[in-house]
């Protein structure tokens, strides 16, 4: 080998000009994949790192009551914690509070979207530094969001703050509705504007997490929606999201409660038609009556529950509970619409509606069992919206939730391939540039490294004769050709490698400010954006390497091939 | 005891639907040890019965034993593989490899052989001065006089220690002095190293320093022996 070595370095020396040409356009190969290969890998950096994850997460798990989007609450957060904990692959979970409001700056309104920031002192120097380069703070600092003296003090961005006319120091007033339902209207202080070439982040108005959840009405026991950062977001958000919707399976939703000094267990019913019809059928009522009996605070008791509650038919009666997250009752009061006489689930039964209102404003410290059978037409905890897989999908199911117009809460669990299809779209069609790079380069190295051999065996036929009739195997004039090709790359792949260096180096110096301009946001702190790693680099090496050796292959066999007498024969 | 035994040989090479017949028949015996040479004018078969008996070109029918093996049997690595260790070859235009020097053309065959490095570089700086060219080692063929780049074809011819060397009129190239001197090297190698020589010639004057002459005319042996 050490022969076969010596000699092919040699014979590269032999024609100086033409591998030389060969191997510059090789560099010039490698340093555009290279190049090509860090931009898309800083493109998808970019996408999954610095834009999914503040956009909607890799993975985001989304709470809605009543069916309204702009109602992302869960009532007991410790159990939505507890679903995500441990899951494997989530490098973070990140409670997502964001909330759609009218802001009155100086003489200006517009609309922002308040967006509640993790700015606690448990963030690692990484994430810190993350955050400060994703969202460049030019006026004020991060510091002055964190004041606890200040009235609410943002960081807002330079477009948004333009438009209000607001700069440090002043205030924006903010008008929304909250949790309940209830208009409410807040001050905010400007303590920094931030520069984001991110267009999605605009609107983007960051005030301290905790403050913000307290201002749209939140408390502390609830929470809101959660995106999650995972360490492998391309392959792992699937399963990812496939494991927390399994873990997110709903009970039923019952109350222990007490009527008049005495137990007993509150039920919700379905209201989806389905449901009531079977119901309806179950107890042996007209489903006219079932409905109108389930009206507003309308109460089903059967029978035996009425007696030992002491209820009769038209009384109105009010039910009391213990509180899971407070102390003292929580209360509803009901009116006995109907008393049947059959066997019921075992307690009251009143429209989910009415139920889920008493429910979630004062979560139950225990629940109750209904007989057995009942399940299917109680209402659950929540409703568990099915995994889709597609935006289109994804987009259906949103459209049945707000056709339905359910009384519980929705839990979705969706990966970013579903919710920000278009975004990600962006990064397969740069990755097919990069492809399309790939592809040209693939001929002209084809080309370029078939032509050279034709030529170089060709004036080297009578040598190989030589070498054969001396008595060199075949399979040693194949490889040393084959090494030829492979020192000619692995010289030009380092030579390209350094070009490419050298070309992002430059690309990156100039800096640029799109206004409003979707493109802003594959820039980083203005400037196009590479990401460079080993197996990127190593990649396109070994491709352009393998391309160059497959290409050199038949060429070197042919030459191997050649009987010693006919090429000893040949005259150029 | 005969290291080349042929009986029969017939060689025949295709020219667009026609066949050339380059060897019709050839028979013929060489004794270890022989210095021996071939004449006979252009196209009379002179390079085709070297390349046969050296294993470059197959033969068409016949026999051929080489140290009393039959080669026309052989698959190519078996063939390659005689060259390499009972074969040496000079060939007329040198056909040395350019990109190396002296010492490296010669242990060229050893390395091939696998052999030491260290044992091949010894073996070949001997042979280097046995030829005369100790003072033009780290010379590259390009460097050398047409007589020179012999002495190196011939030293690599003898390095790995053949037991036949074929010479494809080796003289051919060269000035009638420089083409002697060639010719009293070989034959003070074959006395030396008793390695057997056979060469081809087409020039009457190099007979002198044959012991044996074979004469083929339109592929046929014509008449032998020929006295030297």
């Amino acid at each position: 080998m050490e022969l076969l070595i010596r000699l092919s370095l040699r014979n590269l020396l032999r024609q100086k000009r033409r591998n030389l040409l060969l191997g510059s356009a090789m560099a010039i190969g490698v340093a555009i994949l290279v190049t090509a290969g860090s931009f898309s890998a800083g493109i998808s950096d970019i996408m999954f790192n610095r834009i999914m994850r503040y956009v909607t997460g890799h993975v985001s798990v989304r709470f809605n009551e009543r069916g309204g989007v702009m109602r992302e609450i869960f009532r007991d957060g410790e159990r939505a914690r507890a679903a995500l904990q441990g899951v494997p692959g989530v490098e973070k979970a990140e409670e997502g509070v964001g909330y759609f409001m009218r802001a009155i700056g100086n003489g200006k309104s517009d609309n922002i979207i308040l967006v509640g920031a993790n700015m606690s002192a448990e963030l690692s120097d990484k994430e810190r530094r993350e955050i400060e380069e994703s969202f460049r703070v030019v006026e004020g600092s991060w510091e002055g969001a964190r004041d606890s003296k200040a009235e609410n003090p943002i960081i807002i961005s330079a477009e948004k703050a333009r438009y209000l006319n607001v700069t440090l120091g002043d205030t924006v007033r903010v008008r929304f509705r909250d949790m309940f339902g209830q208009d409410q209207a807040a001050r905010l202080t400007v303590a920094g504007v931030m520069r984001n070439d991110n267009i999605f982040m605009q609107p983007v108005v960051f005030l301290e997490r905790e403050r913000a959840k307290a201002l749209l009405g939140y408390r502390p026991w609830e929470t809101a929606s959660f995106s999650l950062t995972l360490s492998d977001p391309k392959r792992g958000a699937r399963a990812v999201a496939d494991a927390i919707h399994a873990r997110l399976k709903p009970g039923l939703a019952s109350m222990e409660a007490s009527v008049n000094g005495r137990k007993t267990a509150l039920f919700g019913v379905k209201s989806d038609a389905a449901s009531r019809e079977a119901l309806a059928a179950r107890l042996k009522l007209s489903p006219a009556v079932l409905e109108a009996a389930l009206r507003r605070d309308g109460a089903l008791l059967d029978a035996r529950t009425a007696r030992a509650l002491g209820v009769r038919q038209g009384e109105e009666f009010r039910a009391s509970w213990a509180r899971k997250f407070e102390p003292g009752l929580g209360e509803t009061r009901l009116k006995a619409a109907a008393i049947f006489s059959g066997e019921g689930p075992g307690g009251v039964l009143v429209n989910d509606g009415k139920f889920y209102a008493a429910y979630y404003r004062d979560l139950p410290a225990a629940g109750a069992a209904p007989a057995p059978g009942w399940e299917a037409l109680l209402a659950p905890e929540w409703t568990l919206l099915p995994r889709t897989y597609t935006t289109d999908d994804y987009k259906k199911k949103y459209q049945e939730i707000a056709r339905s117009r359910g009384k519980g809460t929705t839990a979705d669990v969706s990966t970013m391939y579903e919710t920000a299809s278009d975004i990600l779209k962006l990064e397969g069609v740069l990755n097919l540039i990069t492809l399309s790079a790939v592809l040209v380069l693939f001929f002209i190295i084809l080309l370029g490294v078939v032509n050279t051999l034709r030529m170089t065996i060709r004036e080297r036929t009578k040598e190989i004769g030589t070498v054969r009739a001396i008595g060199m195997r075949a399979e040693d004039v194949r490889n040393t050709f084959l090494l030829e090709t492979f020192f000619l790359t692995l010289f030009s792949s380092a030579a390209g490698v350094a070009l490419g260096f050298l070309a992002m180096s430059l690309i990156s110096v100039p800096e640029f400010h799109p206004q409003d301009n979707p493109l802003g946001m594959l820039l980083v702190n203005g400037r196009v954006y590479f990401l460079t790693t080993f197996w990127n680099t190593a990649g396109s090496v070994l491709l352009i390497m393998g391309i160059a050796l497959a290409t050199a292959w038949f060429p070197a066999r042919r030459a191997a091939a050649m009987s010693p007498a006919q090429a000893l024969r040949h005259y150029d | 005891m005969n290291i080349i035994e042929i009986k029969n040989l017939k060689k025949d090479y295709p020219l667009g639907k026609t066949i050339v017949p380059a060897l019709r028949g050839v028979d013929l015996e060489v004794a270890e040890g022989e210095f021996m040479s071939i004449i006979g004018p252009s196209g009379s078969g002179k390079t085709t019965l070297l390349n046969v008996i050296g294993c470059i070109d197959q033969a068409t029918a016949g026999s051929v034993k080489i140290a009393g093996s039959e080669i026309t049997a052989l698959d190519d690595r078996a063939v390659t593989d005689i060259r390499l260790h009972k074969i040496g070859f000079i060939f007329q235009t040198f056909n040395l490899i350019p990109v190396l020097d002296v010492l490296e053309n010669i242990e060229f065959p050893l390395l091939l052989m696998k052999r030491p490095a260290a044992e091949a570089r010894k073996r070949a700086e001997k042979l280097a001065a046995e030829v005369g060219l100790s003072e033009y080692v780290r010379h590259r063929p390009a460097e050398l006089s047409g007589g020179q780049r012999q002495r190196v074809a011939i030293a690599r011819a003898l390095v790995t220690g053949p037991d036949i060397v074929l010479a494809d009129e080796p003289t051919a190239n060269l000035d009638s002095v420089t083409g002697a001197s060639i010719l009293e090297l070989m034959r003070e190698m074959n006395e030396v190293e008793k390695t057997t020589f056979v060469f081809s010639t087409h020039d009457a004057a190099v007979l002198k320093y044959a012991r044996r002459i074979v004469r083929i005319k339109d592929g046929l042996i014509e008449k032998e022996p020929v006295a030297a």
